[in-house]
């Protein structure tokens, strides 16, 4: 052992007897860069790491208590949000996502969570569907946290390593779950506690492992294993934490809700670092400017979106990153405040003696990749249904040429194309009805301009969501250099889609 | 001093009304918004300070009702968890973070497109008269 190394017991002993010396991420950043890591790992025994971020990839496990007479819950809702069942009679586990039933994306699942920590009475409506040993079919009663046995948080991803910067190169707002995307990069949003994030500080998992004691929501919660989707070759680690739902502290938590997205949970997280060593500190004393990651369009709604540059935290946090010679203006969705305020808070914990170190009993894997879906029953792409035969109208033709195609070709749609055969407009059979009755000549003078189109190669689901968003009910399908090779109809996707064996859903009991 | 105009009457349609109060009181006059439905007619209309009293009286005399916006974006600093997902959306620069992250409302700034009230996740911001 050189003077550097110490044993996790050493550092609990010291802080038993007050003597620990414990600092901050963000300042253990510049202790290193001052003193150099042999000093750090001297000076310092424990960093204390924080995030404050929407995942919602958390939820509760409640446990009720058994009804008189009893019941076992098939379904439950807690203020009106569906919890999940399908475990023992008065179990349920409760998503930080799941929509209210009525208010819908103004009230949820993160909600419940927050009015349950902060002891608010909560309206509990169950249906069963009756047994020899649980006879009762319908349950109404009000409860707070109080009256619960058991509420267990248990989030499955937390505290991811890395985040993707979100922005939007289409010509429309999207409303995501990475927040608010103004048209033609606008803006740019992003997640993450940068130098202050638990993985980042510990990036090949040595201290942080299946058993590290957290800090959760103001408690005391644990590692409970490697989270879903745990990708630490990408540097796109993930924790599945758990904690008791009791003992925390609303300050610390927060149901929210991202516009057009859904609801959601803050969860506070702070993890600390025992320094066992100069390796440990080295890695301790990262800063914003060493932390890199990717600015992807979202204004592509596939799951590869196009990476459009690499970024540091350093360049995020100071408001303005470029993209394509563009000034866009940056800013977090997740709070660098409340993340100090997590890694402040359980730095006090430590050096009064509450909260003592622990090392994992297991470490996390650091070989596993996230894979995609293995999808095996596909909607066809749009090649597959679109119609190959469409007849097209120059601009230059009259508003009577066009009505003569619409009513020989039996088509509702007709693309307008300039001279190049280029796309340049469509005209429905109801702009042909409103032009003949406001006595319009020229096909240029009412078309629609600004045409949604498809690529042949869009799967039909990306079409559909099209259709739905701007309420139409056909589309071009266009080529490279705009020119029209077929059509998309409703009309042909319903066709499509009523063959497909649907679940059906059973809506009530 | 921003001014919150509103007209009910549709007889006033016809009339220039912001053109000859800008004429008559010579006040350089900005329109931040002006919303106009089949029933009422809302318009923010950003004023010198030193010119308000006198514009806000023309407009009255005309017509239309006039209120001070004393507070243009409420900010509810109770549920804010100073995340910043209403700094990039925000045309005008409202929102900013001062040294320790903490956001700071600039409420003077604001043109009430209510961008940022969409994109607050903890629903911490409001246009309010």
């Amino acid at each position: 052992m050189t003077g550097t190394e110490k044993s996790i017991g050493e550092i609990n002993k010291r802080i038993e007897d007050g003597s620990v010396r414990v600092v901050t991420a963000d300042r253990m950043s510049e202790i290193v860069s001052e003193l150099g890591t042999e000093e750090a790992a001297k000076e310092v025994d424990v960093v204390t790491t924080g995030t404050f971020g929407p995942m919602c990839s958390s939820g509760v496990f409640i446990n009720f208590g058994h009804a008189e007479p009893p019941i076992k819950m098939q379904r439950v809702w807690l203020n009106d949000v569906e919890a999940h069942t399908g475990i023992a009679a008065v179990d349920a586990y409760l998503g930080a996502a799941q929509l209210s039933e009525d208010k819908r994306m103004e009230y949820g699942g993160g909600y419940v969570i927050e009015d349950l920590v902060a002891g608010k009475p909560i309206e509990v409506k169950a249906l069963g569907y009756g047994t020899d040993c649980y006879p009762r079919k319908e349950l109404e009663t009000t409860i707070t946290l109080e009256d619960l046995n058991q509420a267990v948080m248990l989030n499955p991803r937390n505290s991811a390593q890395r985040h993707e910067v979100a922005t939007n190169s289409t010509d429309k707002t999207l409303y995501t779950y990475m927040g608010t995307l103004l048209p033609s990069y606008r803006n740019a949003n992003y997640c993450g506690a940068g130098a202050l994030s638990p993985l980042f500080n510990d990036p090949d998992f040595e201290t942080i492992g299946v058993g590290t004691r957290i800090f959760l929501c103001g408690a005391s919660g644990y590692v409970a294993g490697a989270g879903t989707q745990h990708s630490p070759v990408n540097n796109f680690g993930t924790l599945m934490v758990a904690g008791n739902v009791k003992e925390m502290n609303v300050e610390f938590l927060k149901g929210a809700s991202f516009y057009g997205y859904g609801v959601t949970l803050y969860v506070g997280i702070g993890i600390p670092i025992p320094v066992l060593n100069e390796r440990i500190a080295k890695k301790t004393g990262i800063n914003d400017a060493d932390i890199v990651t990717e600015v992807l369009d979202y204004g592509v709604s596939r799951r590869e979106r196009p990476v459009l540059r690499k970024v540091t935290y350093e360049e995020l946090k100071s408001g303005l990153i470029e993209i394509e010679g563009k000034e866009v203006p940056a800013s977090p969705l997740s709070s660098f405040f409340m993340a100090k305020k997590v890694a402040e808070e359980l730095k006090s914990e430590i050096e009064v003696g509450k909260f003592l170190l622990s090392l994992p009993v297991e470490r996390l894997p650091t070989d596993t990749v996230c894979k995609p879906m293995k999808q095996t029953k596909e909607l066809p792409l749009v090649k597959d249904v679109m119609i190959r035969e469409v007849k097209t109208i120059s601009e230059r033709a009259s508003i009577a040429d066009a009505a003569k195609l619409i009513m020989e070709a039996q088509f509702t749609h007709v693309p307008v194309i300039s001279k190049e055969s280029k796309l340049v407009g469509i005209v429905t059979a109801w702009d042909i009805s409103t032009a003949v009755a406001k006595r319009h000549e020229g096909l240029a003078e009412i078309m629609t301009r600004a045409v949604i189109t498809a690529d042949s190669e869009e799967p039909l689901e990306l079409v559909i969501r099209k259709l739905e968003r701007y309420n139409i009910s056909a589309l071009p399908v266009i080529d490279g250099d705009r020119r029209v090779i077929g059509m998309v109809t409703s009309d042909e996707i319903s066709k499509l889609v009523g063959k497909r064996k649907r679940w059906q859903w059973k809506l009530r009991i | 001093m921003k001014l919150l105009l509103r007209r009910f009457s549709t007889h006033l349609h016809d009339t220039p009304y912001t053109a000859e109060v800008i004429l008559e009181t010579g006040a350089k006059i900005n329109i931040d918004r002006a919303n106009v439905d089949a029933v009422r007619a809302d318009l923010i209309i950003d004023v010198p300070k030193d010119k308000v009293e006198r514009v806000a009286e023309l407009f009255r005399e005309k017509g239309l009702e006039v209120k001070k916006l004393m507070k243009l974006i409420a900010w509810d600093e109770t549920r804010c968890v100073h995340c910043g997902a209403c700094i990039s959306v925000c045309p005008t620069g409202v929102f900013k973070f001062d040294s320790s992250w903490n956001i700071c409302v600039d409420d003077e700034k604001c043109v009430r497109c209510e961008v940022c009230v969409k994109a607050c996740p903890l629903g911490a911001l409001a246009c309010v008269e």
